[in-house]
């Protein structure tokens, strides 16, 4: 079947934003993998005579150093590639956590319904009257600063994200015939689950995890903005604006540059996220068909 | 209907409160596994650590933990919300003072994000099915790419440092006395009459309500529009064409009408994330709000300030969801009837 979905969808522009979202994400993803290979320098090298550099195209550059240099000469090239280190591991890492929680929190509540349907309904409400950076601030005040505590912050104010939009797929497809049949064949409720609805909200699932992916960028270069994230000297996005807005005036670039790595990267989730959607959404692909 | 408002809001409240305690033992407990030590933070580095043990008592830090939670609600109820470790001042009177700036600040993002939120709905409806509109369609998911701080300092490059247009910090020029009468600017420098300073205070808003404006108007804008196109299949619609009522007239008078309400919905949720999303666009701008406030505190592990500062930011995304319910039940004759 999915065979026959992709021969379809190719002809599609839909599909285009699948694509075009795998490769920004893979370009991502490499850059973050081989950073070591990739980078030109070391990131937190710093080189006090050479400082402000513009990229090398403009005039004044250094072909040495491709992307110009940051306000304690350390090579943004180099910081931006293991900038993409971090964010990535973030991004897998908290999106997945997240996603744990997330997802079988609805299930449980859109499968038993009752008691805990309420309960975990109440947890939804209680964590969506938060601004979700001012709990993630919260939390990292009280797991302290460094990148598991951005990770497991992300997973504890997240989680709501999957489970409000998945409870109600699962509301709806425990109510299908194939589900009420599968109990009255004895399978058992873990079985039913498992078997019967994960698969049903499984495409929900992935776009919304491709869609948390970007959200984590954005949050883990939120907290290193305001230093919460990585140590001072470490290179996260994050960290590089923050550095950036201080020689403003002196060197855009420095801003312009770990910006776009964060839309770049954010945009890429999210053409993936909503390509995804577009092509394994049975209701739109009914609606499309009529 | 004001019976029904009212009798919808003491219901809301009443489901806000609980809502409201959880939240503030949630704050407290995870504030209270904190690494720091906010009785030694208090005390000058040479003190000894018979005087910090003074300090944590005096502190009630050598408590249980309910029972601090039991005085700090306590306390809270009425109306004191303990003294800053690093200011040296009132919790209160620093959440006095700066509240209004981001409820200005958010307010006027909200009215901009309404604004181009559906001005681009019904833009991207009106395209639809053609290549232009497939085309703004991509246009609006590369835009949600873009969050709200990305776009503050994007502005403060391009209209403050490159094509020096408008201000990028603080609330007022220093060159004016900041007038105090409510707290909020746009309301003080009326009520002092000099519009002058009227001007120069919202020209200070400009960029900062803009980029967060910009960044919440697209979810609106990506409902709006999918919900027009559910209506548009609907019975009523199919009627108001076959009698020759023009495109406009059934898009504004027929279909939006039906079409505002999950709007609303969304939006209601949309303001509560954009009253958190102030938070990092006034460190940007260093706007004096209680975002601000929060990342200081933070920073300066300043528990009674973070305590109640979160509380602030859960109190008032509870009273936009009320609002908007209002709203909702204003809008929708459906539910009035009851």
């Amino acid at each position: 079947m999915g065979k026959r979905f992709l021969k379809k969808e190719l002809a599609f522009l839909r599909s285009g934003r699948v694509i075009v979202g795998v490769a920004l994400v893979g370009i991502v993803v490499s850059c973050a993998l081989f950073a070591p290979f990739l980078a030109p320098h070391d990131p937190e090298e710093q080189n006090l005579i050479t400082t402000l550099l513009p990229p090398a195209w403009s005039a004044g550059g250094d072909p040495a150093y491709l992307l110009g240099t940051d306000s304690l000469g350390r090579d943004v090239l180099s910081r931006l590639l293991y900038g993409a280190r971090v964010a990535m591991t973030v991004a897998v890492a908290a999106s997945f956590g997240a996603m744990l929680i997330g997802s079988t929190l609805a299930h449980l509540a859109g499968y038993f319904g009752g008691k805990v349907d309420w309960l975990i309904g109440r947890a939804v409400d209680v964590w969506m009257s938060f601004p979700p950076v001012v709990l993630s601030l919260v939390l990292m005040t009280g797991l302290g600063a460094g990148i598991s505590s951005v990770i497991l912050a992300i997973v504890l104010v997240d989680w709501t994200r999957f489970c409000r939009v998945l409870r109600a797929e699962v509301l709806v497809t425990r109510r299908q015939d194939y589900v009420a049949a599968a109990r009255l064949v004895g399978f058992s409720h873990w079985r039913t689950l498992t078997r019967e609805i994960l698969p049903a909200t499984m495409p929900l699932l992935i776009t919304l995890l491709s869609i948390e992916m970007g959200i984590a960028v954005i949050v883990e270069a939120i907290l290193s903005f305001v230093g919460m994230s990585v140590g001072a000297n470490q290179s996260a996005w994050g960290q590089m604006i923050a550095d950036a807005r201080q020689t403003l005036y002196e060197s855009g670039w420095n801003l312009v540059l770990p910006m776009l790595a964060i839309f770049v990267t954010v945009l890429g989730f999210n053409l993936l996220g909503d390509g995804l959607r577009r092509t394994l959404d049975p209701r739109l692909l009914q609606a499309r068909e009529l | 209907m004001i019976v029904q408002l009212l009798g919808l809001f003491a219901r809301r409240l009443l489901v806000a409160i609980p809502i409201l305690l959880v939240v503030s033992a949630l704050v407290f407990v995870v504030l209270r596994v904190l690494p720091v030590d906010p009785a030694a933070m208090s005390m000058p580095p040479n003190a000894t650590k018979a005087e910090i043990e003074m300090k944590r008592q005096e502190m009630g830090l050598d408590r249980p933990l309910p029972e601090q939670y039991a005085i700090w609600l306590g306390q809270t109820l009425k109306g004191d919300l303990g003294t800053s470790i690093h200011f040296r001042r009132a919790v209160s009177s620093l959440i006095a003072e700066t509240l209004p700036a981001t409820i200005e600040l958010a307010a006027l993002a909200m009215l901009i994000a309404a604004v181009l939120g559906f001005a681009g709905g019904l833009l991207l409806f009106h395209l639809r099915g053609t290549l232009r509109g497939e085309a703004a369609d991509l246009g609006s998911t590369v835009l949600m790419s873009a969050p709200d701080f990305l776009w503050g300092l994007m502005f403060i490059l391009a209209f403050g440092v490159v094509w020096p247009l408008l201000p990028f910090t603080g609330r007022l020029a220093s060159s004016f006395a900041r007038p105090v009468h409510t707290g909020f600017l746009i309301l003080d420098t009326l009520i002092e009459g000099r519009p002058d300073m009227f001007l120069d205070a919202l020209k200070h808003m400009v960029l900062p309500a803009t980029a967060l404006g910009l960044a919440f108007s697209v979810p609106i804008m990506r409902v709006l529009r999918s919900s027009l196109y559910e209506i548009d299949h609907a019975d009523y619609i199919r009627q108001a064409r076959l009698r020759g009522v023009s495109e406009g007239r059934i898009l504004l008078r027929h279909a939006l009408k039906n079409a505002i309400l999950p709007t609303l919905t969304l939006m209601g949720v949309q303001f509560g994330f954009l009253f958190g999303g102030t938070l990092l666009i006034e460190v940007i701008y260093s706007y004096p709000g209680l975002g601000n406030l929060m990342v200081d505190a933070v920073r300066n592990a300043d528990l009674p300030i973070i305590q109640a500062v979160a509380l602030a930011y859960a109190a008032v995304v509870l009273l936009i969801n009320m609002i908007v319910d209002g709203l909702y039940l204003v809008l929708n004759p459906r539910l009035r009837t009851a």
